[in-house]
Order: C-alpha cells, then structure tokens, then sequence
C-alpha cells in the first residue's frame, strides 16, 4: 500500500481543526457559556428563551408587588390614623353623653368631633404617587369634596372600582378599597356616623348622643375590619416577595445549566485545546521536514 | 545472429528509456504542488527476444509509452462530495449571517416581546402613570423594529444570494466551454496516438470545480467526458457544450435556465449553486414565514385584547398594531397605530384608573394563538434557526471528513513522492550510467576488433 506522499493538506486541515477547538474553548471560558450562539445547542436555545422570558415576567412581578406593597403600606398608615381619630370620637362622644357636661361644654365638643371629621375626610383624601387611594378607580381627584346638600358635609366623587395586581404567574393582590366602600357604607358609614355625633352633640339629649357614639364605635369596628384587609395583603405581598426571589435564583440556576459552563470544566477544555494544538504544531514541523533529500548527499 | 551491432542498439535503447524515466521523474517533480497533477509512470516492457535455434536472446528494453495512475472511481467519488461540501459551505455562509439575528443574549426579538409585556404588567400597578404608559408604548415600538429589522435581515442577504446564483452561473458556463474544448483536443490527441495524460488532469481538474459548483455526473465516452446536472440537464457532450442562464423570475429572485429555455432551479441540488438556492428558496422562506406568523398572530390578538377594553380617555379600546390580513409580509409590514400613551386599554370599565384590562393584554403573551403562545413561537424561532444552522456545520463537517479520507487515497494513488522519486532517480542514473558503461565497453571491443585488421 502506498501512503499519501503529500500530507500538507491533511496536517493544514489538523491544524485548523485544532485551533478552531483552542478557540471555542477559549470563547467558553471567557463568556462562562457552553450555547454562544442558537445553532450551538439549538434545544437549549429554544428553551433559555422560555427561561428568559419567565424571569423577566418575575423581574415584573416582583416590580408590582413592591409597588402595591408601598401603596398598601400607605393605606394601612392612613387607616391607622383613622382608627385613631375614631377612639378620640369615640371618647369625646361619651364625654357628651355624660349628663354633667353642659350644652356650652356639647358645643366645644362638637367643633372638636368636627375637627375629627375633616381630618378623617383629610386622610381619605390622600394619594399615592398622584393617584387618589380610596376614590376607587377614578384618577386624578379627591375621594371626597366638601357638599352643603349632602347630610354629612361631603359627597364620594370616586367610584366603587376595585384593581387587582398581578404579582405572580396565577396570584393576583387587591390594590384598593374604594372610599365608598371604607367611609360610606350605608350600614357603617365613617362620615355619617361623625356629622351624625356633631349633630346629636350640637342639639341631641344624652341618649342621642350615646346613640351616635355607638354609631361611631359600629364604624370603628367595620374600619378595624377593613383595615385587615390590607394587613393580609401586605403579609401576602412579603411572601410573595420572598417566593419570586427564590424564583428568580431558580431560574438564573436553570439557564446556566441550559447554557453556561462550569468554570473548572472550561479552563480544563482550554489547557486540554492549547495541549493538542502545540503537539499537531510540533508534529506538523517534524513531518513537513522529514524528507529523503536531506539525506541523499 | 547476435552481434557488436545489435547490443549497440540495446544500449542505445537503454540510454533512451533511462531518458524517458529520468525526463517522467522530473515533470512529477515540477508538478508536485500543482493542483490536479497526477503522477506519471514510464511504462517499459521487454523487447521481442530473438530466437537463435532453441535459444532465446533478449532484444533490450521497449518503451510502451507514459501513464498517469489515477483511479477513475475514487474521482468520482470526489467529485460528487464536492458538490455536498460546497453545497453545505454555501448554507454555512448564509445562515450564519441570518442566525446572528437570533442571538440568545441581549437584544432580541423574544427579549423585546417579554419586555413589552412587563412594560404593560407595570400599568397594572399604576393604570394613570403617564410615564409608564410611554414606556409601554416604546416597548411596543421596539416590537415593531425587531420585526421589521429581522424580516429585512432576511430578505438582505436572499438578494445577495441571488449574485451568487448570477456568478455561480456564469462559472458553470466558462467550465463547461473549458470542458468541451478539453474534449476535442483529447480525442485528436488519441486520434494521433498520443499520450493524454495531461488533458485528462486538466479535464478532471475542471470537472472537479463544476462538482464544487453544481451537482455533475460524469461518463467516460470516445467523444471525451460528457458532463450533465445531478437532474440531467446536459452541460456538455463532447465539444459541444450548452450553456445555463439566468433570469428574474415571477418572485424577483433570479433563476437558472437550461439551454432549452426550461427553468430548472427547483431541480438543482449540491454545490455551491445548489446550497445558494436551498437558502435562498425553502430555509429562509422558512424561516420568514414562522416570523410572519408570529408577527401576525401576536399582533392580531394583542389588537383583539386592546378592544375589550377602554383607553386612558375613557373610549373604547381601538388597534395598536397595523398588521396586514394575510400572514406573508406581516413582519415587515406591521406597525404601530398610534404612539399616544393613553391608547392603551388598560381599563375595563372606562373609568381612567382601572387596571382591569391589563390582565388581557398581559394574557396574549402565553395565550395559546394557533401556532402557539408568543413565547413558545418567539423560542422556536430560535430552535429552527439554530437548528438549520447547525445541520448546515454538522453536515459540512461530516462531508470535510469523508472527503479528506478520500482526498488522501487519491493522493496515496496519483500524489507526486519526493522521496520516491528522488531514489527513482538515484536508480536511474545508475541504469543510465550502466548503459553508458556498455556503450564504452563495445566502443572498446570495436576498437580492438578494428586493431585485429593488420596495417597494410
């Protein structure tokens, strides 16, 4: 048998093939990836897609539920407020209902429940990054705006709207409770149950007034309910916040294993490349050397 | 009858044949890097001996004439996978090109889909926020430009590849002239008796080119190598050759036309030309629709999801993509409707802070359109991109080996040596100086036979 005088072509075609490995494994270790490109691994690729996607859908989540947090934060600060404000009725109405205390004494008392009552309309007024918080979801008003004709002194100008919050791939948060719902129940009505005591103070009997205070406690008890609500949403959104981080360190785990490289495993591939591709050199010069002529003298 | 005379004349033919051998070695030598060169033997047998009664006295050597070694069978071979090689070179090129539109990190067209889709899961949180919105109506612009760019990313190169179709063309025709004019001179060179191994290297070398070109099939006949297409098409039958030519078709891309005027680009496979118009004619167009598709079908339900709801303004939710009716064209068609933020539909009961409706735009992303959710079409997109791609590597790689196995037998066959021919001629010149060596030695004998006749 007779071998192939001319071995040039084969040992250009080794040495190519030789650097190109030197140089994908070089790519590998300087990325950290095994997929470079789609065609590397197109399975992979297909599915780092899905990954990616997914992650970026948590980023999101994650996104909203700290921006529902802030403003359920906010929410549950202002109905704390409220509460407050309550219990000072509250008080002052039993005050009043007190028959030693004086019809000069009632007036005093009601200015001040009064006060109570605009300050509570105050804090239903209050927004969150321009948006009205409790005027359900009518933008860019004031839940309540003062109101001669109304009994109370102020009319709901927002709507019973409720927004929920995507903060997961199936978990949805509520935002808001619209004022109509917080301060205006008809069967527990903040504001009906304060102008109610402002009124009894102002011209009611004892009895009236004990009668409006127990309206005002009814109240106070329906707002500590309601202000549960968001407790739980808040309670509800920190878990999801803990989930959607593990979810994340899931995910970024998934994709390296689609598509990175364990850094020890590409630093051995690259001295493993560099190793073969100085031997097929060394070999290359040995051979293209080797010839009769340099013995025939 | 043996005579002074008569050795003279072995001698004589001796010297000759060295000369032959010695001329033979050094053309190999000179021809041992050109490509296509085969190497030649001296073919010597032993003259007629002549009889002298029961013995049988050799007469010298006989040149029979000078031979190429080549294995017709293995060229062949060759030939045919380097059509598939340059074939798979061609698809390499191309969809190399067109994968670094797919890329798997950084901007992409999936990346882009999913940031949208965030942008909008943002408005859930804050319906009214102007900012948000904008940034919503800029994720889908940025939509609209990965389409667009990508579908144009697409049929870029389809219009350069119709150059390479145009040259590839021209190419085949010039080789196929070369051939014939190879044929006629080969059959008058027989016709005369001569030797036709230099034509046969250059012919073979000129076919192996078209094989690089277009699938060929080559038969041997009296009238030289006739030469069709893998699909029959005849480019040349003794000196006669027929050329290709190329035309715009009814789809704008160019097309081949045989010398009868029959469009055969469907039928073309293998070769440079071949793997051209696999790209340019059944993987691209692939690739194009799927993205047609996707862009039609995202388009068409985000619309469907925008009208169930209301606009910032409180009026029924309209359009925010322009996409065409049919799915061919829509990626580089679709559009935006409308860059004002308070398009977005957010709403679901028209009041401007409701975030009801976002859930259903949201909902297209993974909703499952008729070929499949926008991501699972956005990730198949990649796949079959990354797929052809590495189809197109892994076949060029096998072909490589093979045709390297094949390339090194034909070598151990028809490759020049430097080291056999060097001892071949050290051998040689031996023979060469034995003949001489003879030739001196009967000048000699003539001498003394002369020496023999007394001075008169």
């Amino acid at each position: 048998m007779r071998f192939n005088p001319n071995i040039n072509a084969a040992v250009i075609s080794d040495i190519q093939q030789s650097e190109q490995n030197v140089q994908t494994a070089f790519q590998q270790v300087s990325t950290g990836l095994r997929v470079n490109s789609a065609s590397d691994d197109p399975a992979a690729s297909a599915a780092l897609i899905q990954v990616q996607a997914q992650a970026a859908n948590v980023d999101q989540y994650s996104t909203n539920a700290e921006s529902v947090l802030s403003q359920a934060q906010t929410a549950d600060g202002t109905l704390t407020s409220v509460v407050q404000l309550l219990n000072q009725a509250i008080t002052t109405g039993t005050e009043g209902a007190n028959g030693t205390s004086s019809a000069s004494d009632r007036v005093s008392l009601a200015a001040d429940v009064q006060g109570i009552l605009s300050s509570v309309v105050g804090l239903a007024n209050t927004s969150f990054q321009g948006a009205s918080l409790f005027s359900g979801t009518a933008n860019g008003q004031a839940a309540f705006v003062a109101d001669s004709t109304s009994p109370t002194g102020y009319t709901y100008t927002g709507n019973s709207g409720v927004n929920q919050v995507g903060v997961g791939e199936s978990l949805t948060v509520q935002a808001n409770i619209p004022g109509s719902t917080l301060f205006t129940n008809p069967n527990a009505s903040v504001l009906g149950a304060l102008s109610g005591l402002v009124t009894a103070l102002k011209t009611g009997t004892s009895t009236d007034i004990g009668t409006a205070t127990t309206a005002v406690t009814t109240a106070l008890n329906y707002v500590s309910q309601q202000h549960t609500i968001y407790g739980n949403t808040i309670n509800q959104l920190n878990a999801q916040e803990t989930y959607l981080s593990q979810e994340t360190v899931t995910l970024t785990t998934r994709e390296s294993s689609l598509v990175g490289i364990d850094s020890a495993t590409a630093a051995e591939n690259l001295s493993q490349a560099e190793t073969a591709n100085s031997s097929v050199l060394a070999a290359a010069a040995k051979v293209i050397q080797n010839s009769l002529l340099n013995y025939l003298k | 009858m043996s005579s002074l005379s008569s050795s003279l004349a072995i001698a004589s033919q001796a010297l000759q044949a060295q000369e032959l051998e010695i001329q033979v070695t050094n053309n190999n030598i000179a021809n041992v890097n050109t490509a296509g060169y085969t190497r030649e033997t001296v073919n010597l047998s032993e003259a007629d001996p002549t009889q002298q009664g029961s013995a049988s006295i050799g007469n010298g050597v006989y040149i029979q004439g000078v031979q190429s070694v080549r294995d017709d069978l293995l060229t062949l071979r060759i030939q045919q996978q380097t059509s598939q090689q340059s074939s798979a070179n061609a698809q390499v090129n191309a969809l190399t090109q067109i994968e670094s539109l797919f890329p798997t990190t950084g901007t992409s067209l999936s990346s882009t889909l999913s940031t949208f889709f965030s942008n909008l899961s943002a408005l859930s949180a804050n319906p009214t926020n102007t900012a948000d919105r904008q940034t919503a109506i800029q994720g889908a612009q940025a939509v609209v430009q990965q389409f667009n760019s990508i579908s144009s990313g697409l049929t870029g190169p389809s219009s350069a590849l119709d150059t390479t179709v145009t040259t590839d063309v021209a190419q085949i025709n010039q080789l196929s002239t070369q051939a014939a004019s190879l044929n006629l001179e080969l059959v008058q060179q027989k016709a005369a008796g001569q030797d036709t191994g230099t034509i046969g290297d250059q012919l073979s070398e000129v076919e192996s080119q078209l094989a690089g070109l277009t699938n060929i099939s080559v038969t041997h006949t009296d009238q030289g190598d006739s030469i069709v297409t893998g699909s029959g098409t005849p480019l040349v039958l003794g000196n006669q050759s027929y050329a290709l030519q190329t035309q715009t078709g009814a789809d704008g891309h160019q097309h081949v036309i045989d010398s009868t005027g029959a469009d055969i680009t469907s039928s073309i496979s293998g070769g440079d030309l071949g793997g051209t118009l696999q790209v340019r004619d059944t993987q691209i167009p692939a690739v194009l629709n799927s993205l047609d598709t996707l862009a039609n079908q995202f388009a068409t339900a985000f619309n469907a999801a925008q009208q169930q709801g209301y606009n910032q303004n409180g009026t029924a939710g309209t359009a925010l993509f322009t996409v065409p009716a049919t799915v061919a064209g829509s990626a580089a068609a679709i559009s935006l409707a409308t860059t004002d933020p308070t398009a977005i539909a957010a709403s679901s009961d028209g009041t401007s802070g409701s975030n009801g409706n976002v859930a259903n735009l949201t909902a297209v992303q993974n909703a499952a359109l008729s070929s499949g959710s926008v991501t699972s079409q956005s990730a198949n997109l990649v796949y079959q991109v990354g797929n052809l791609t590495a189809n197109a590597n892994a076949q060029y790689t096998a072909i490589g080996q093979s045709l390297t196995a094949l390339t090194n037998q034909q070598g151990s066959i028809s490759g020049v040596s430097i080291d056999q021919e060097s001892a071949n001629l050290i051998q040689f010149q031996q023979a060469y100086a034995a003949a001489a060596k003879v030739i001196s030695t009967i000048q000699t004998l003539f001498e003394t036979t002369i020496n023999m006749i007394p001075n008169s």
